[in-house]
């Protein structure tokens, strides 16, 4: 009964949702072209889709995805890496991080934006500077999860396995490191978010490649069209983005109980 | 395997043990003190006493997690240093790895002993077999119910085959039926591989049905054995049977006697 009505439910769901996209798109099509806005500021839907297929048309849109998809991937794993590094050594050293607590704390709180222009200077307007700008934001969120996941270990769990001969490095392979990977699993979304932030914006504010490029330049010559045909390939390369990253986790979290709240639905 | 060893030597002495914890208002608070207690090779002893009066902390000092701070914990004659190597722990509490599944956890002992993956693997499902987990095999923990994911900690510590068994409340949580299948698969075990058990329970009937001997521990602070009752009943036992002998209510009702002061002493004690 439940799996009969499920379907449903979903389909319902699907068909509101297209609605509302075509209700939104119609409306600012119609008032476009009625002049009820006007087309130099806001420009009209055919036209964004128009400039995207002729972006895919002549191939010159790829270029970009690709920069775009590599200071990403590149910021985020740098970033993780980093993350789980220093995490870990936080986690398992008090001392350490009593020493650093106030440092991590104030980098942290930091307006990371302004470092853009610095990053700029040091590692020019190649994609070296964008990776770097993503790795401070992608550091973060990835080290206080491991850290968290390393302190919140039970006790018990340790004791257990050391009693079943486990050396550090056991423990540290087969308690600590998944233990941390589940609380920075559970922040995926977050973490590969905020590397495509650091790129997009890095782009945005000096290069030369790239999505965040793209819509600066076009911003720069007065395109509206343009801007919003960057846009509209950004958030399709964010849907993409996102749907590997959720097959990612469901691959990695294979183990986990559905959660309550999943359940009751 | 292992050839257990030489019965009538002595597994496990306390002499004088006593430990004390760290209280949150900055106080000391002395849990165990005076301990003394042996256990036999292959002897399964018992240990009751009333909630909170330190039985975890006991297991603990013979798994050497914990050091005393008087007196001394010693293993076949010789003084434990760090982990004691020669004992397995089923822990109260649910320790299995939630990421790993039932076959994995069972192996993980093996694993630290840097057996061949197949090899473990296949003890592994021979151990699962044994404990009547057939066919489980590739479930993760939170697929299984609470008396097979004790079942999987069983495994998980007999895979090791270890000396000594050190046990604490494993079935408290289980249901009756649950419990009594478990309790007879544990003496059907005990009964081929002859370990060392030191069980720990807060169940008078469940420590005189199992095992050979039952030490019963007074109320904290400051708690140590006060009294000790062999159980002189027939083995092979069925536990459900077993406490249909006369002769069972006769000695819980001595034990008893003893016990029920000291869980009154401690319900009193409580803040
Ligand atoms: N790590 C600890 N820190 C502080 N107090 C503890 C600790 N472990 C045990 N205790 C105290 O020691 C006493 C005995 O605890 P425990 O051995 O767990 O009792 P039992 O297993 O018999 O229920 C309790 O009063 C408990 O509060
Ligand atoms: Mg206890």
């Amino acid at each position: 009964m439940r799996s009969g009505s499920l379907p449903d439910a979903r389909w319902g769901l699907r068909a509101t949702q297209a609605a509302v996209f075509v209700l939104l798109v119609g409306a600012w099509e119609v008032a476009s072209r009625l002049r009820w806005l006007d087309p130099f500021f806001f420009s009209r839907p055919s036209s964004v889709a128009e400039r995207v297929a002729r972006w895919f048309a002549s191939g010159e849109v790829y270029g970009h995805i690709y920069v775009t998809s590599l200071e990403t991937l590149l910021a985020f794993l740098v970033g993780s890496l980093l993350g789980v590094v220093v995490g870990f050594a936080f986690a398992l050293s008090p001392a350490l991080s009593r020493v650093f607590d106030p440092y991590v704390k104030v980098a942290n709180a930091m307006p990371r934006i302004v470092l853009a222009p610095i990053f700029t200077l040091w590692f020019g307007l190649g994609i070296l500077s964008k990776v770097a700008f993503g790795v401070t934001l992608v550091f973060f969120v990835v080290f206080f999860n491991t850290y968290q996941g390393v302190r919140e270990v039970d006790r018990n769990v340790l004791n257990n396995a050391r009693m079943l001969g486990a050396t550090d490095r056991d423990l540290l392979r087969h308690v600590l490191l998944p233990s941390a990977l589940v609380w920075i699993l559970s922040s995926l979304h977050t973490s590969v978010g905020l590397a495509l932030v650091g790129a997009v914006v890095g782009e945005y504010l000096g290069s030369a490649r790239g999505l965040g490029y793209l819509i600066h330049q076009a911003e720069a010559l007065f395109d509206t069209t343009g801007v919003f045909a960057g846009l509209v390939v950004l958030a399709g390369f964010v849907l993409v983005v996102d749907l590997l990253v959720t097959s990612v986790e469901r691959q990695l979290l294979r183990w986990k109980p559905p959660s309550h709240v999943e359940e009751a639905l | 395997m292992r050839l257990a060893s030489p019965p009538g030597t002595c597994a496990v002495r306390l002499q004088g043990c006593r430990r004390s914890f760290r209280t949150p208002d900055g106080g000391v608070y002395v849990a165990l003190d005076r301990v003394d207690l042996e256990v036999r090779a292959g002897e399964f002893v018992a240990l009751v006493g009333p909630t909170g009066c330190g039985k975890s902390t006991l297991l603990n000092l013979v798994a050497g997690l914990l050091q005393p701070d008087a007196g001394r914990v010693e293993v076949f004659g010789a003084p434990l240093e760090g982990i004691n190597r020669r004992a397995s722990y089923l822990f109260q509490q649910d320790v299995l790895l939630p990421w790993k599944t039932a076959e994995e956890n069972v192996m993980l002992g093996l694993v630290f002993r840097r057996v061949r993956r197949e090899e473990a693997r296949r003890q592994a499902r021979a151990w699962l077999e044994r404990v009547g987990l057939r066919g489980f095999e590739n479930r993760y923990p939170h697929q299984l119910s609470g008396g097979m994911r004790k079942r999987v900690a069983l495994a998980q510590n007999l895979i090791v085959n270890p000396e000594i068994l050190l046990m604490d409340e494993p079935f408290a949580a289980l249901d009756v039926q649950t419990r009594q299948l478990m309790e007879n698969d544990l003496l059907r075990i005990w009964q081929e591989e002859r370990k060392t058990v030191l069980f720990v329970t807060h169940d008078l009937e469940e420590a005189i049905a199992l095992s050979d001997r039952v030490v019963v521990l007074s109320a904290g602070p400051a708690a140590r054995p006060v009294g000790e009752f062999p159980v002189e009943l027939p083995r092979p036992r069925d536990v459900t049977e077993v406490r249909l002998d006369p002769a069972f209510g006769e000695l819980f009702r001595r034990i008893w006697e003893l016990l029920r002061g000291e869980v009154l002493r401690a319900f009193r004690l409580a803040p």
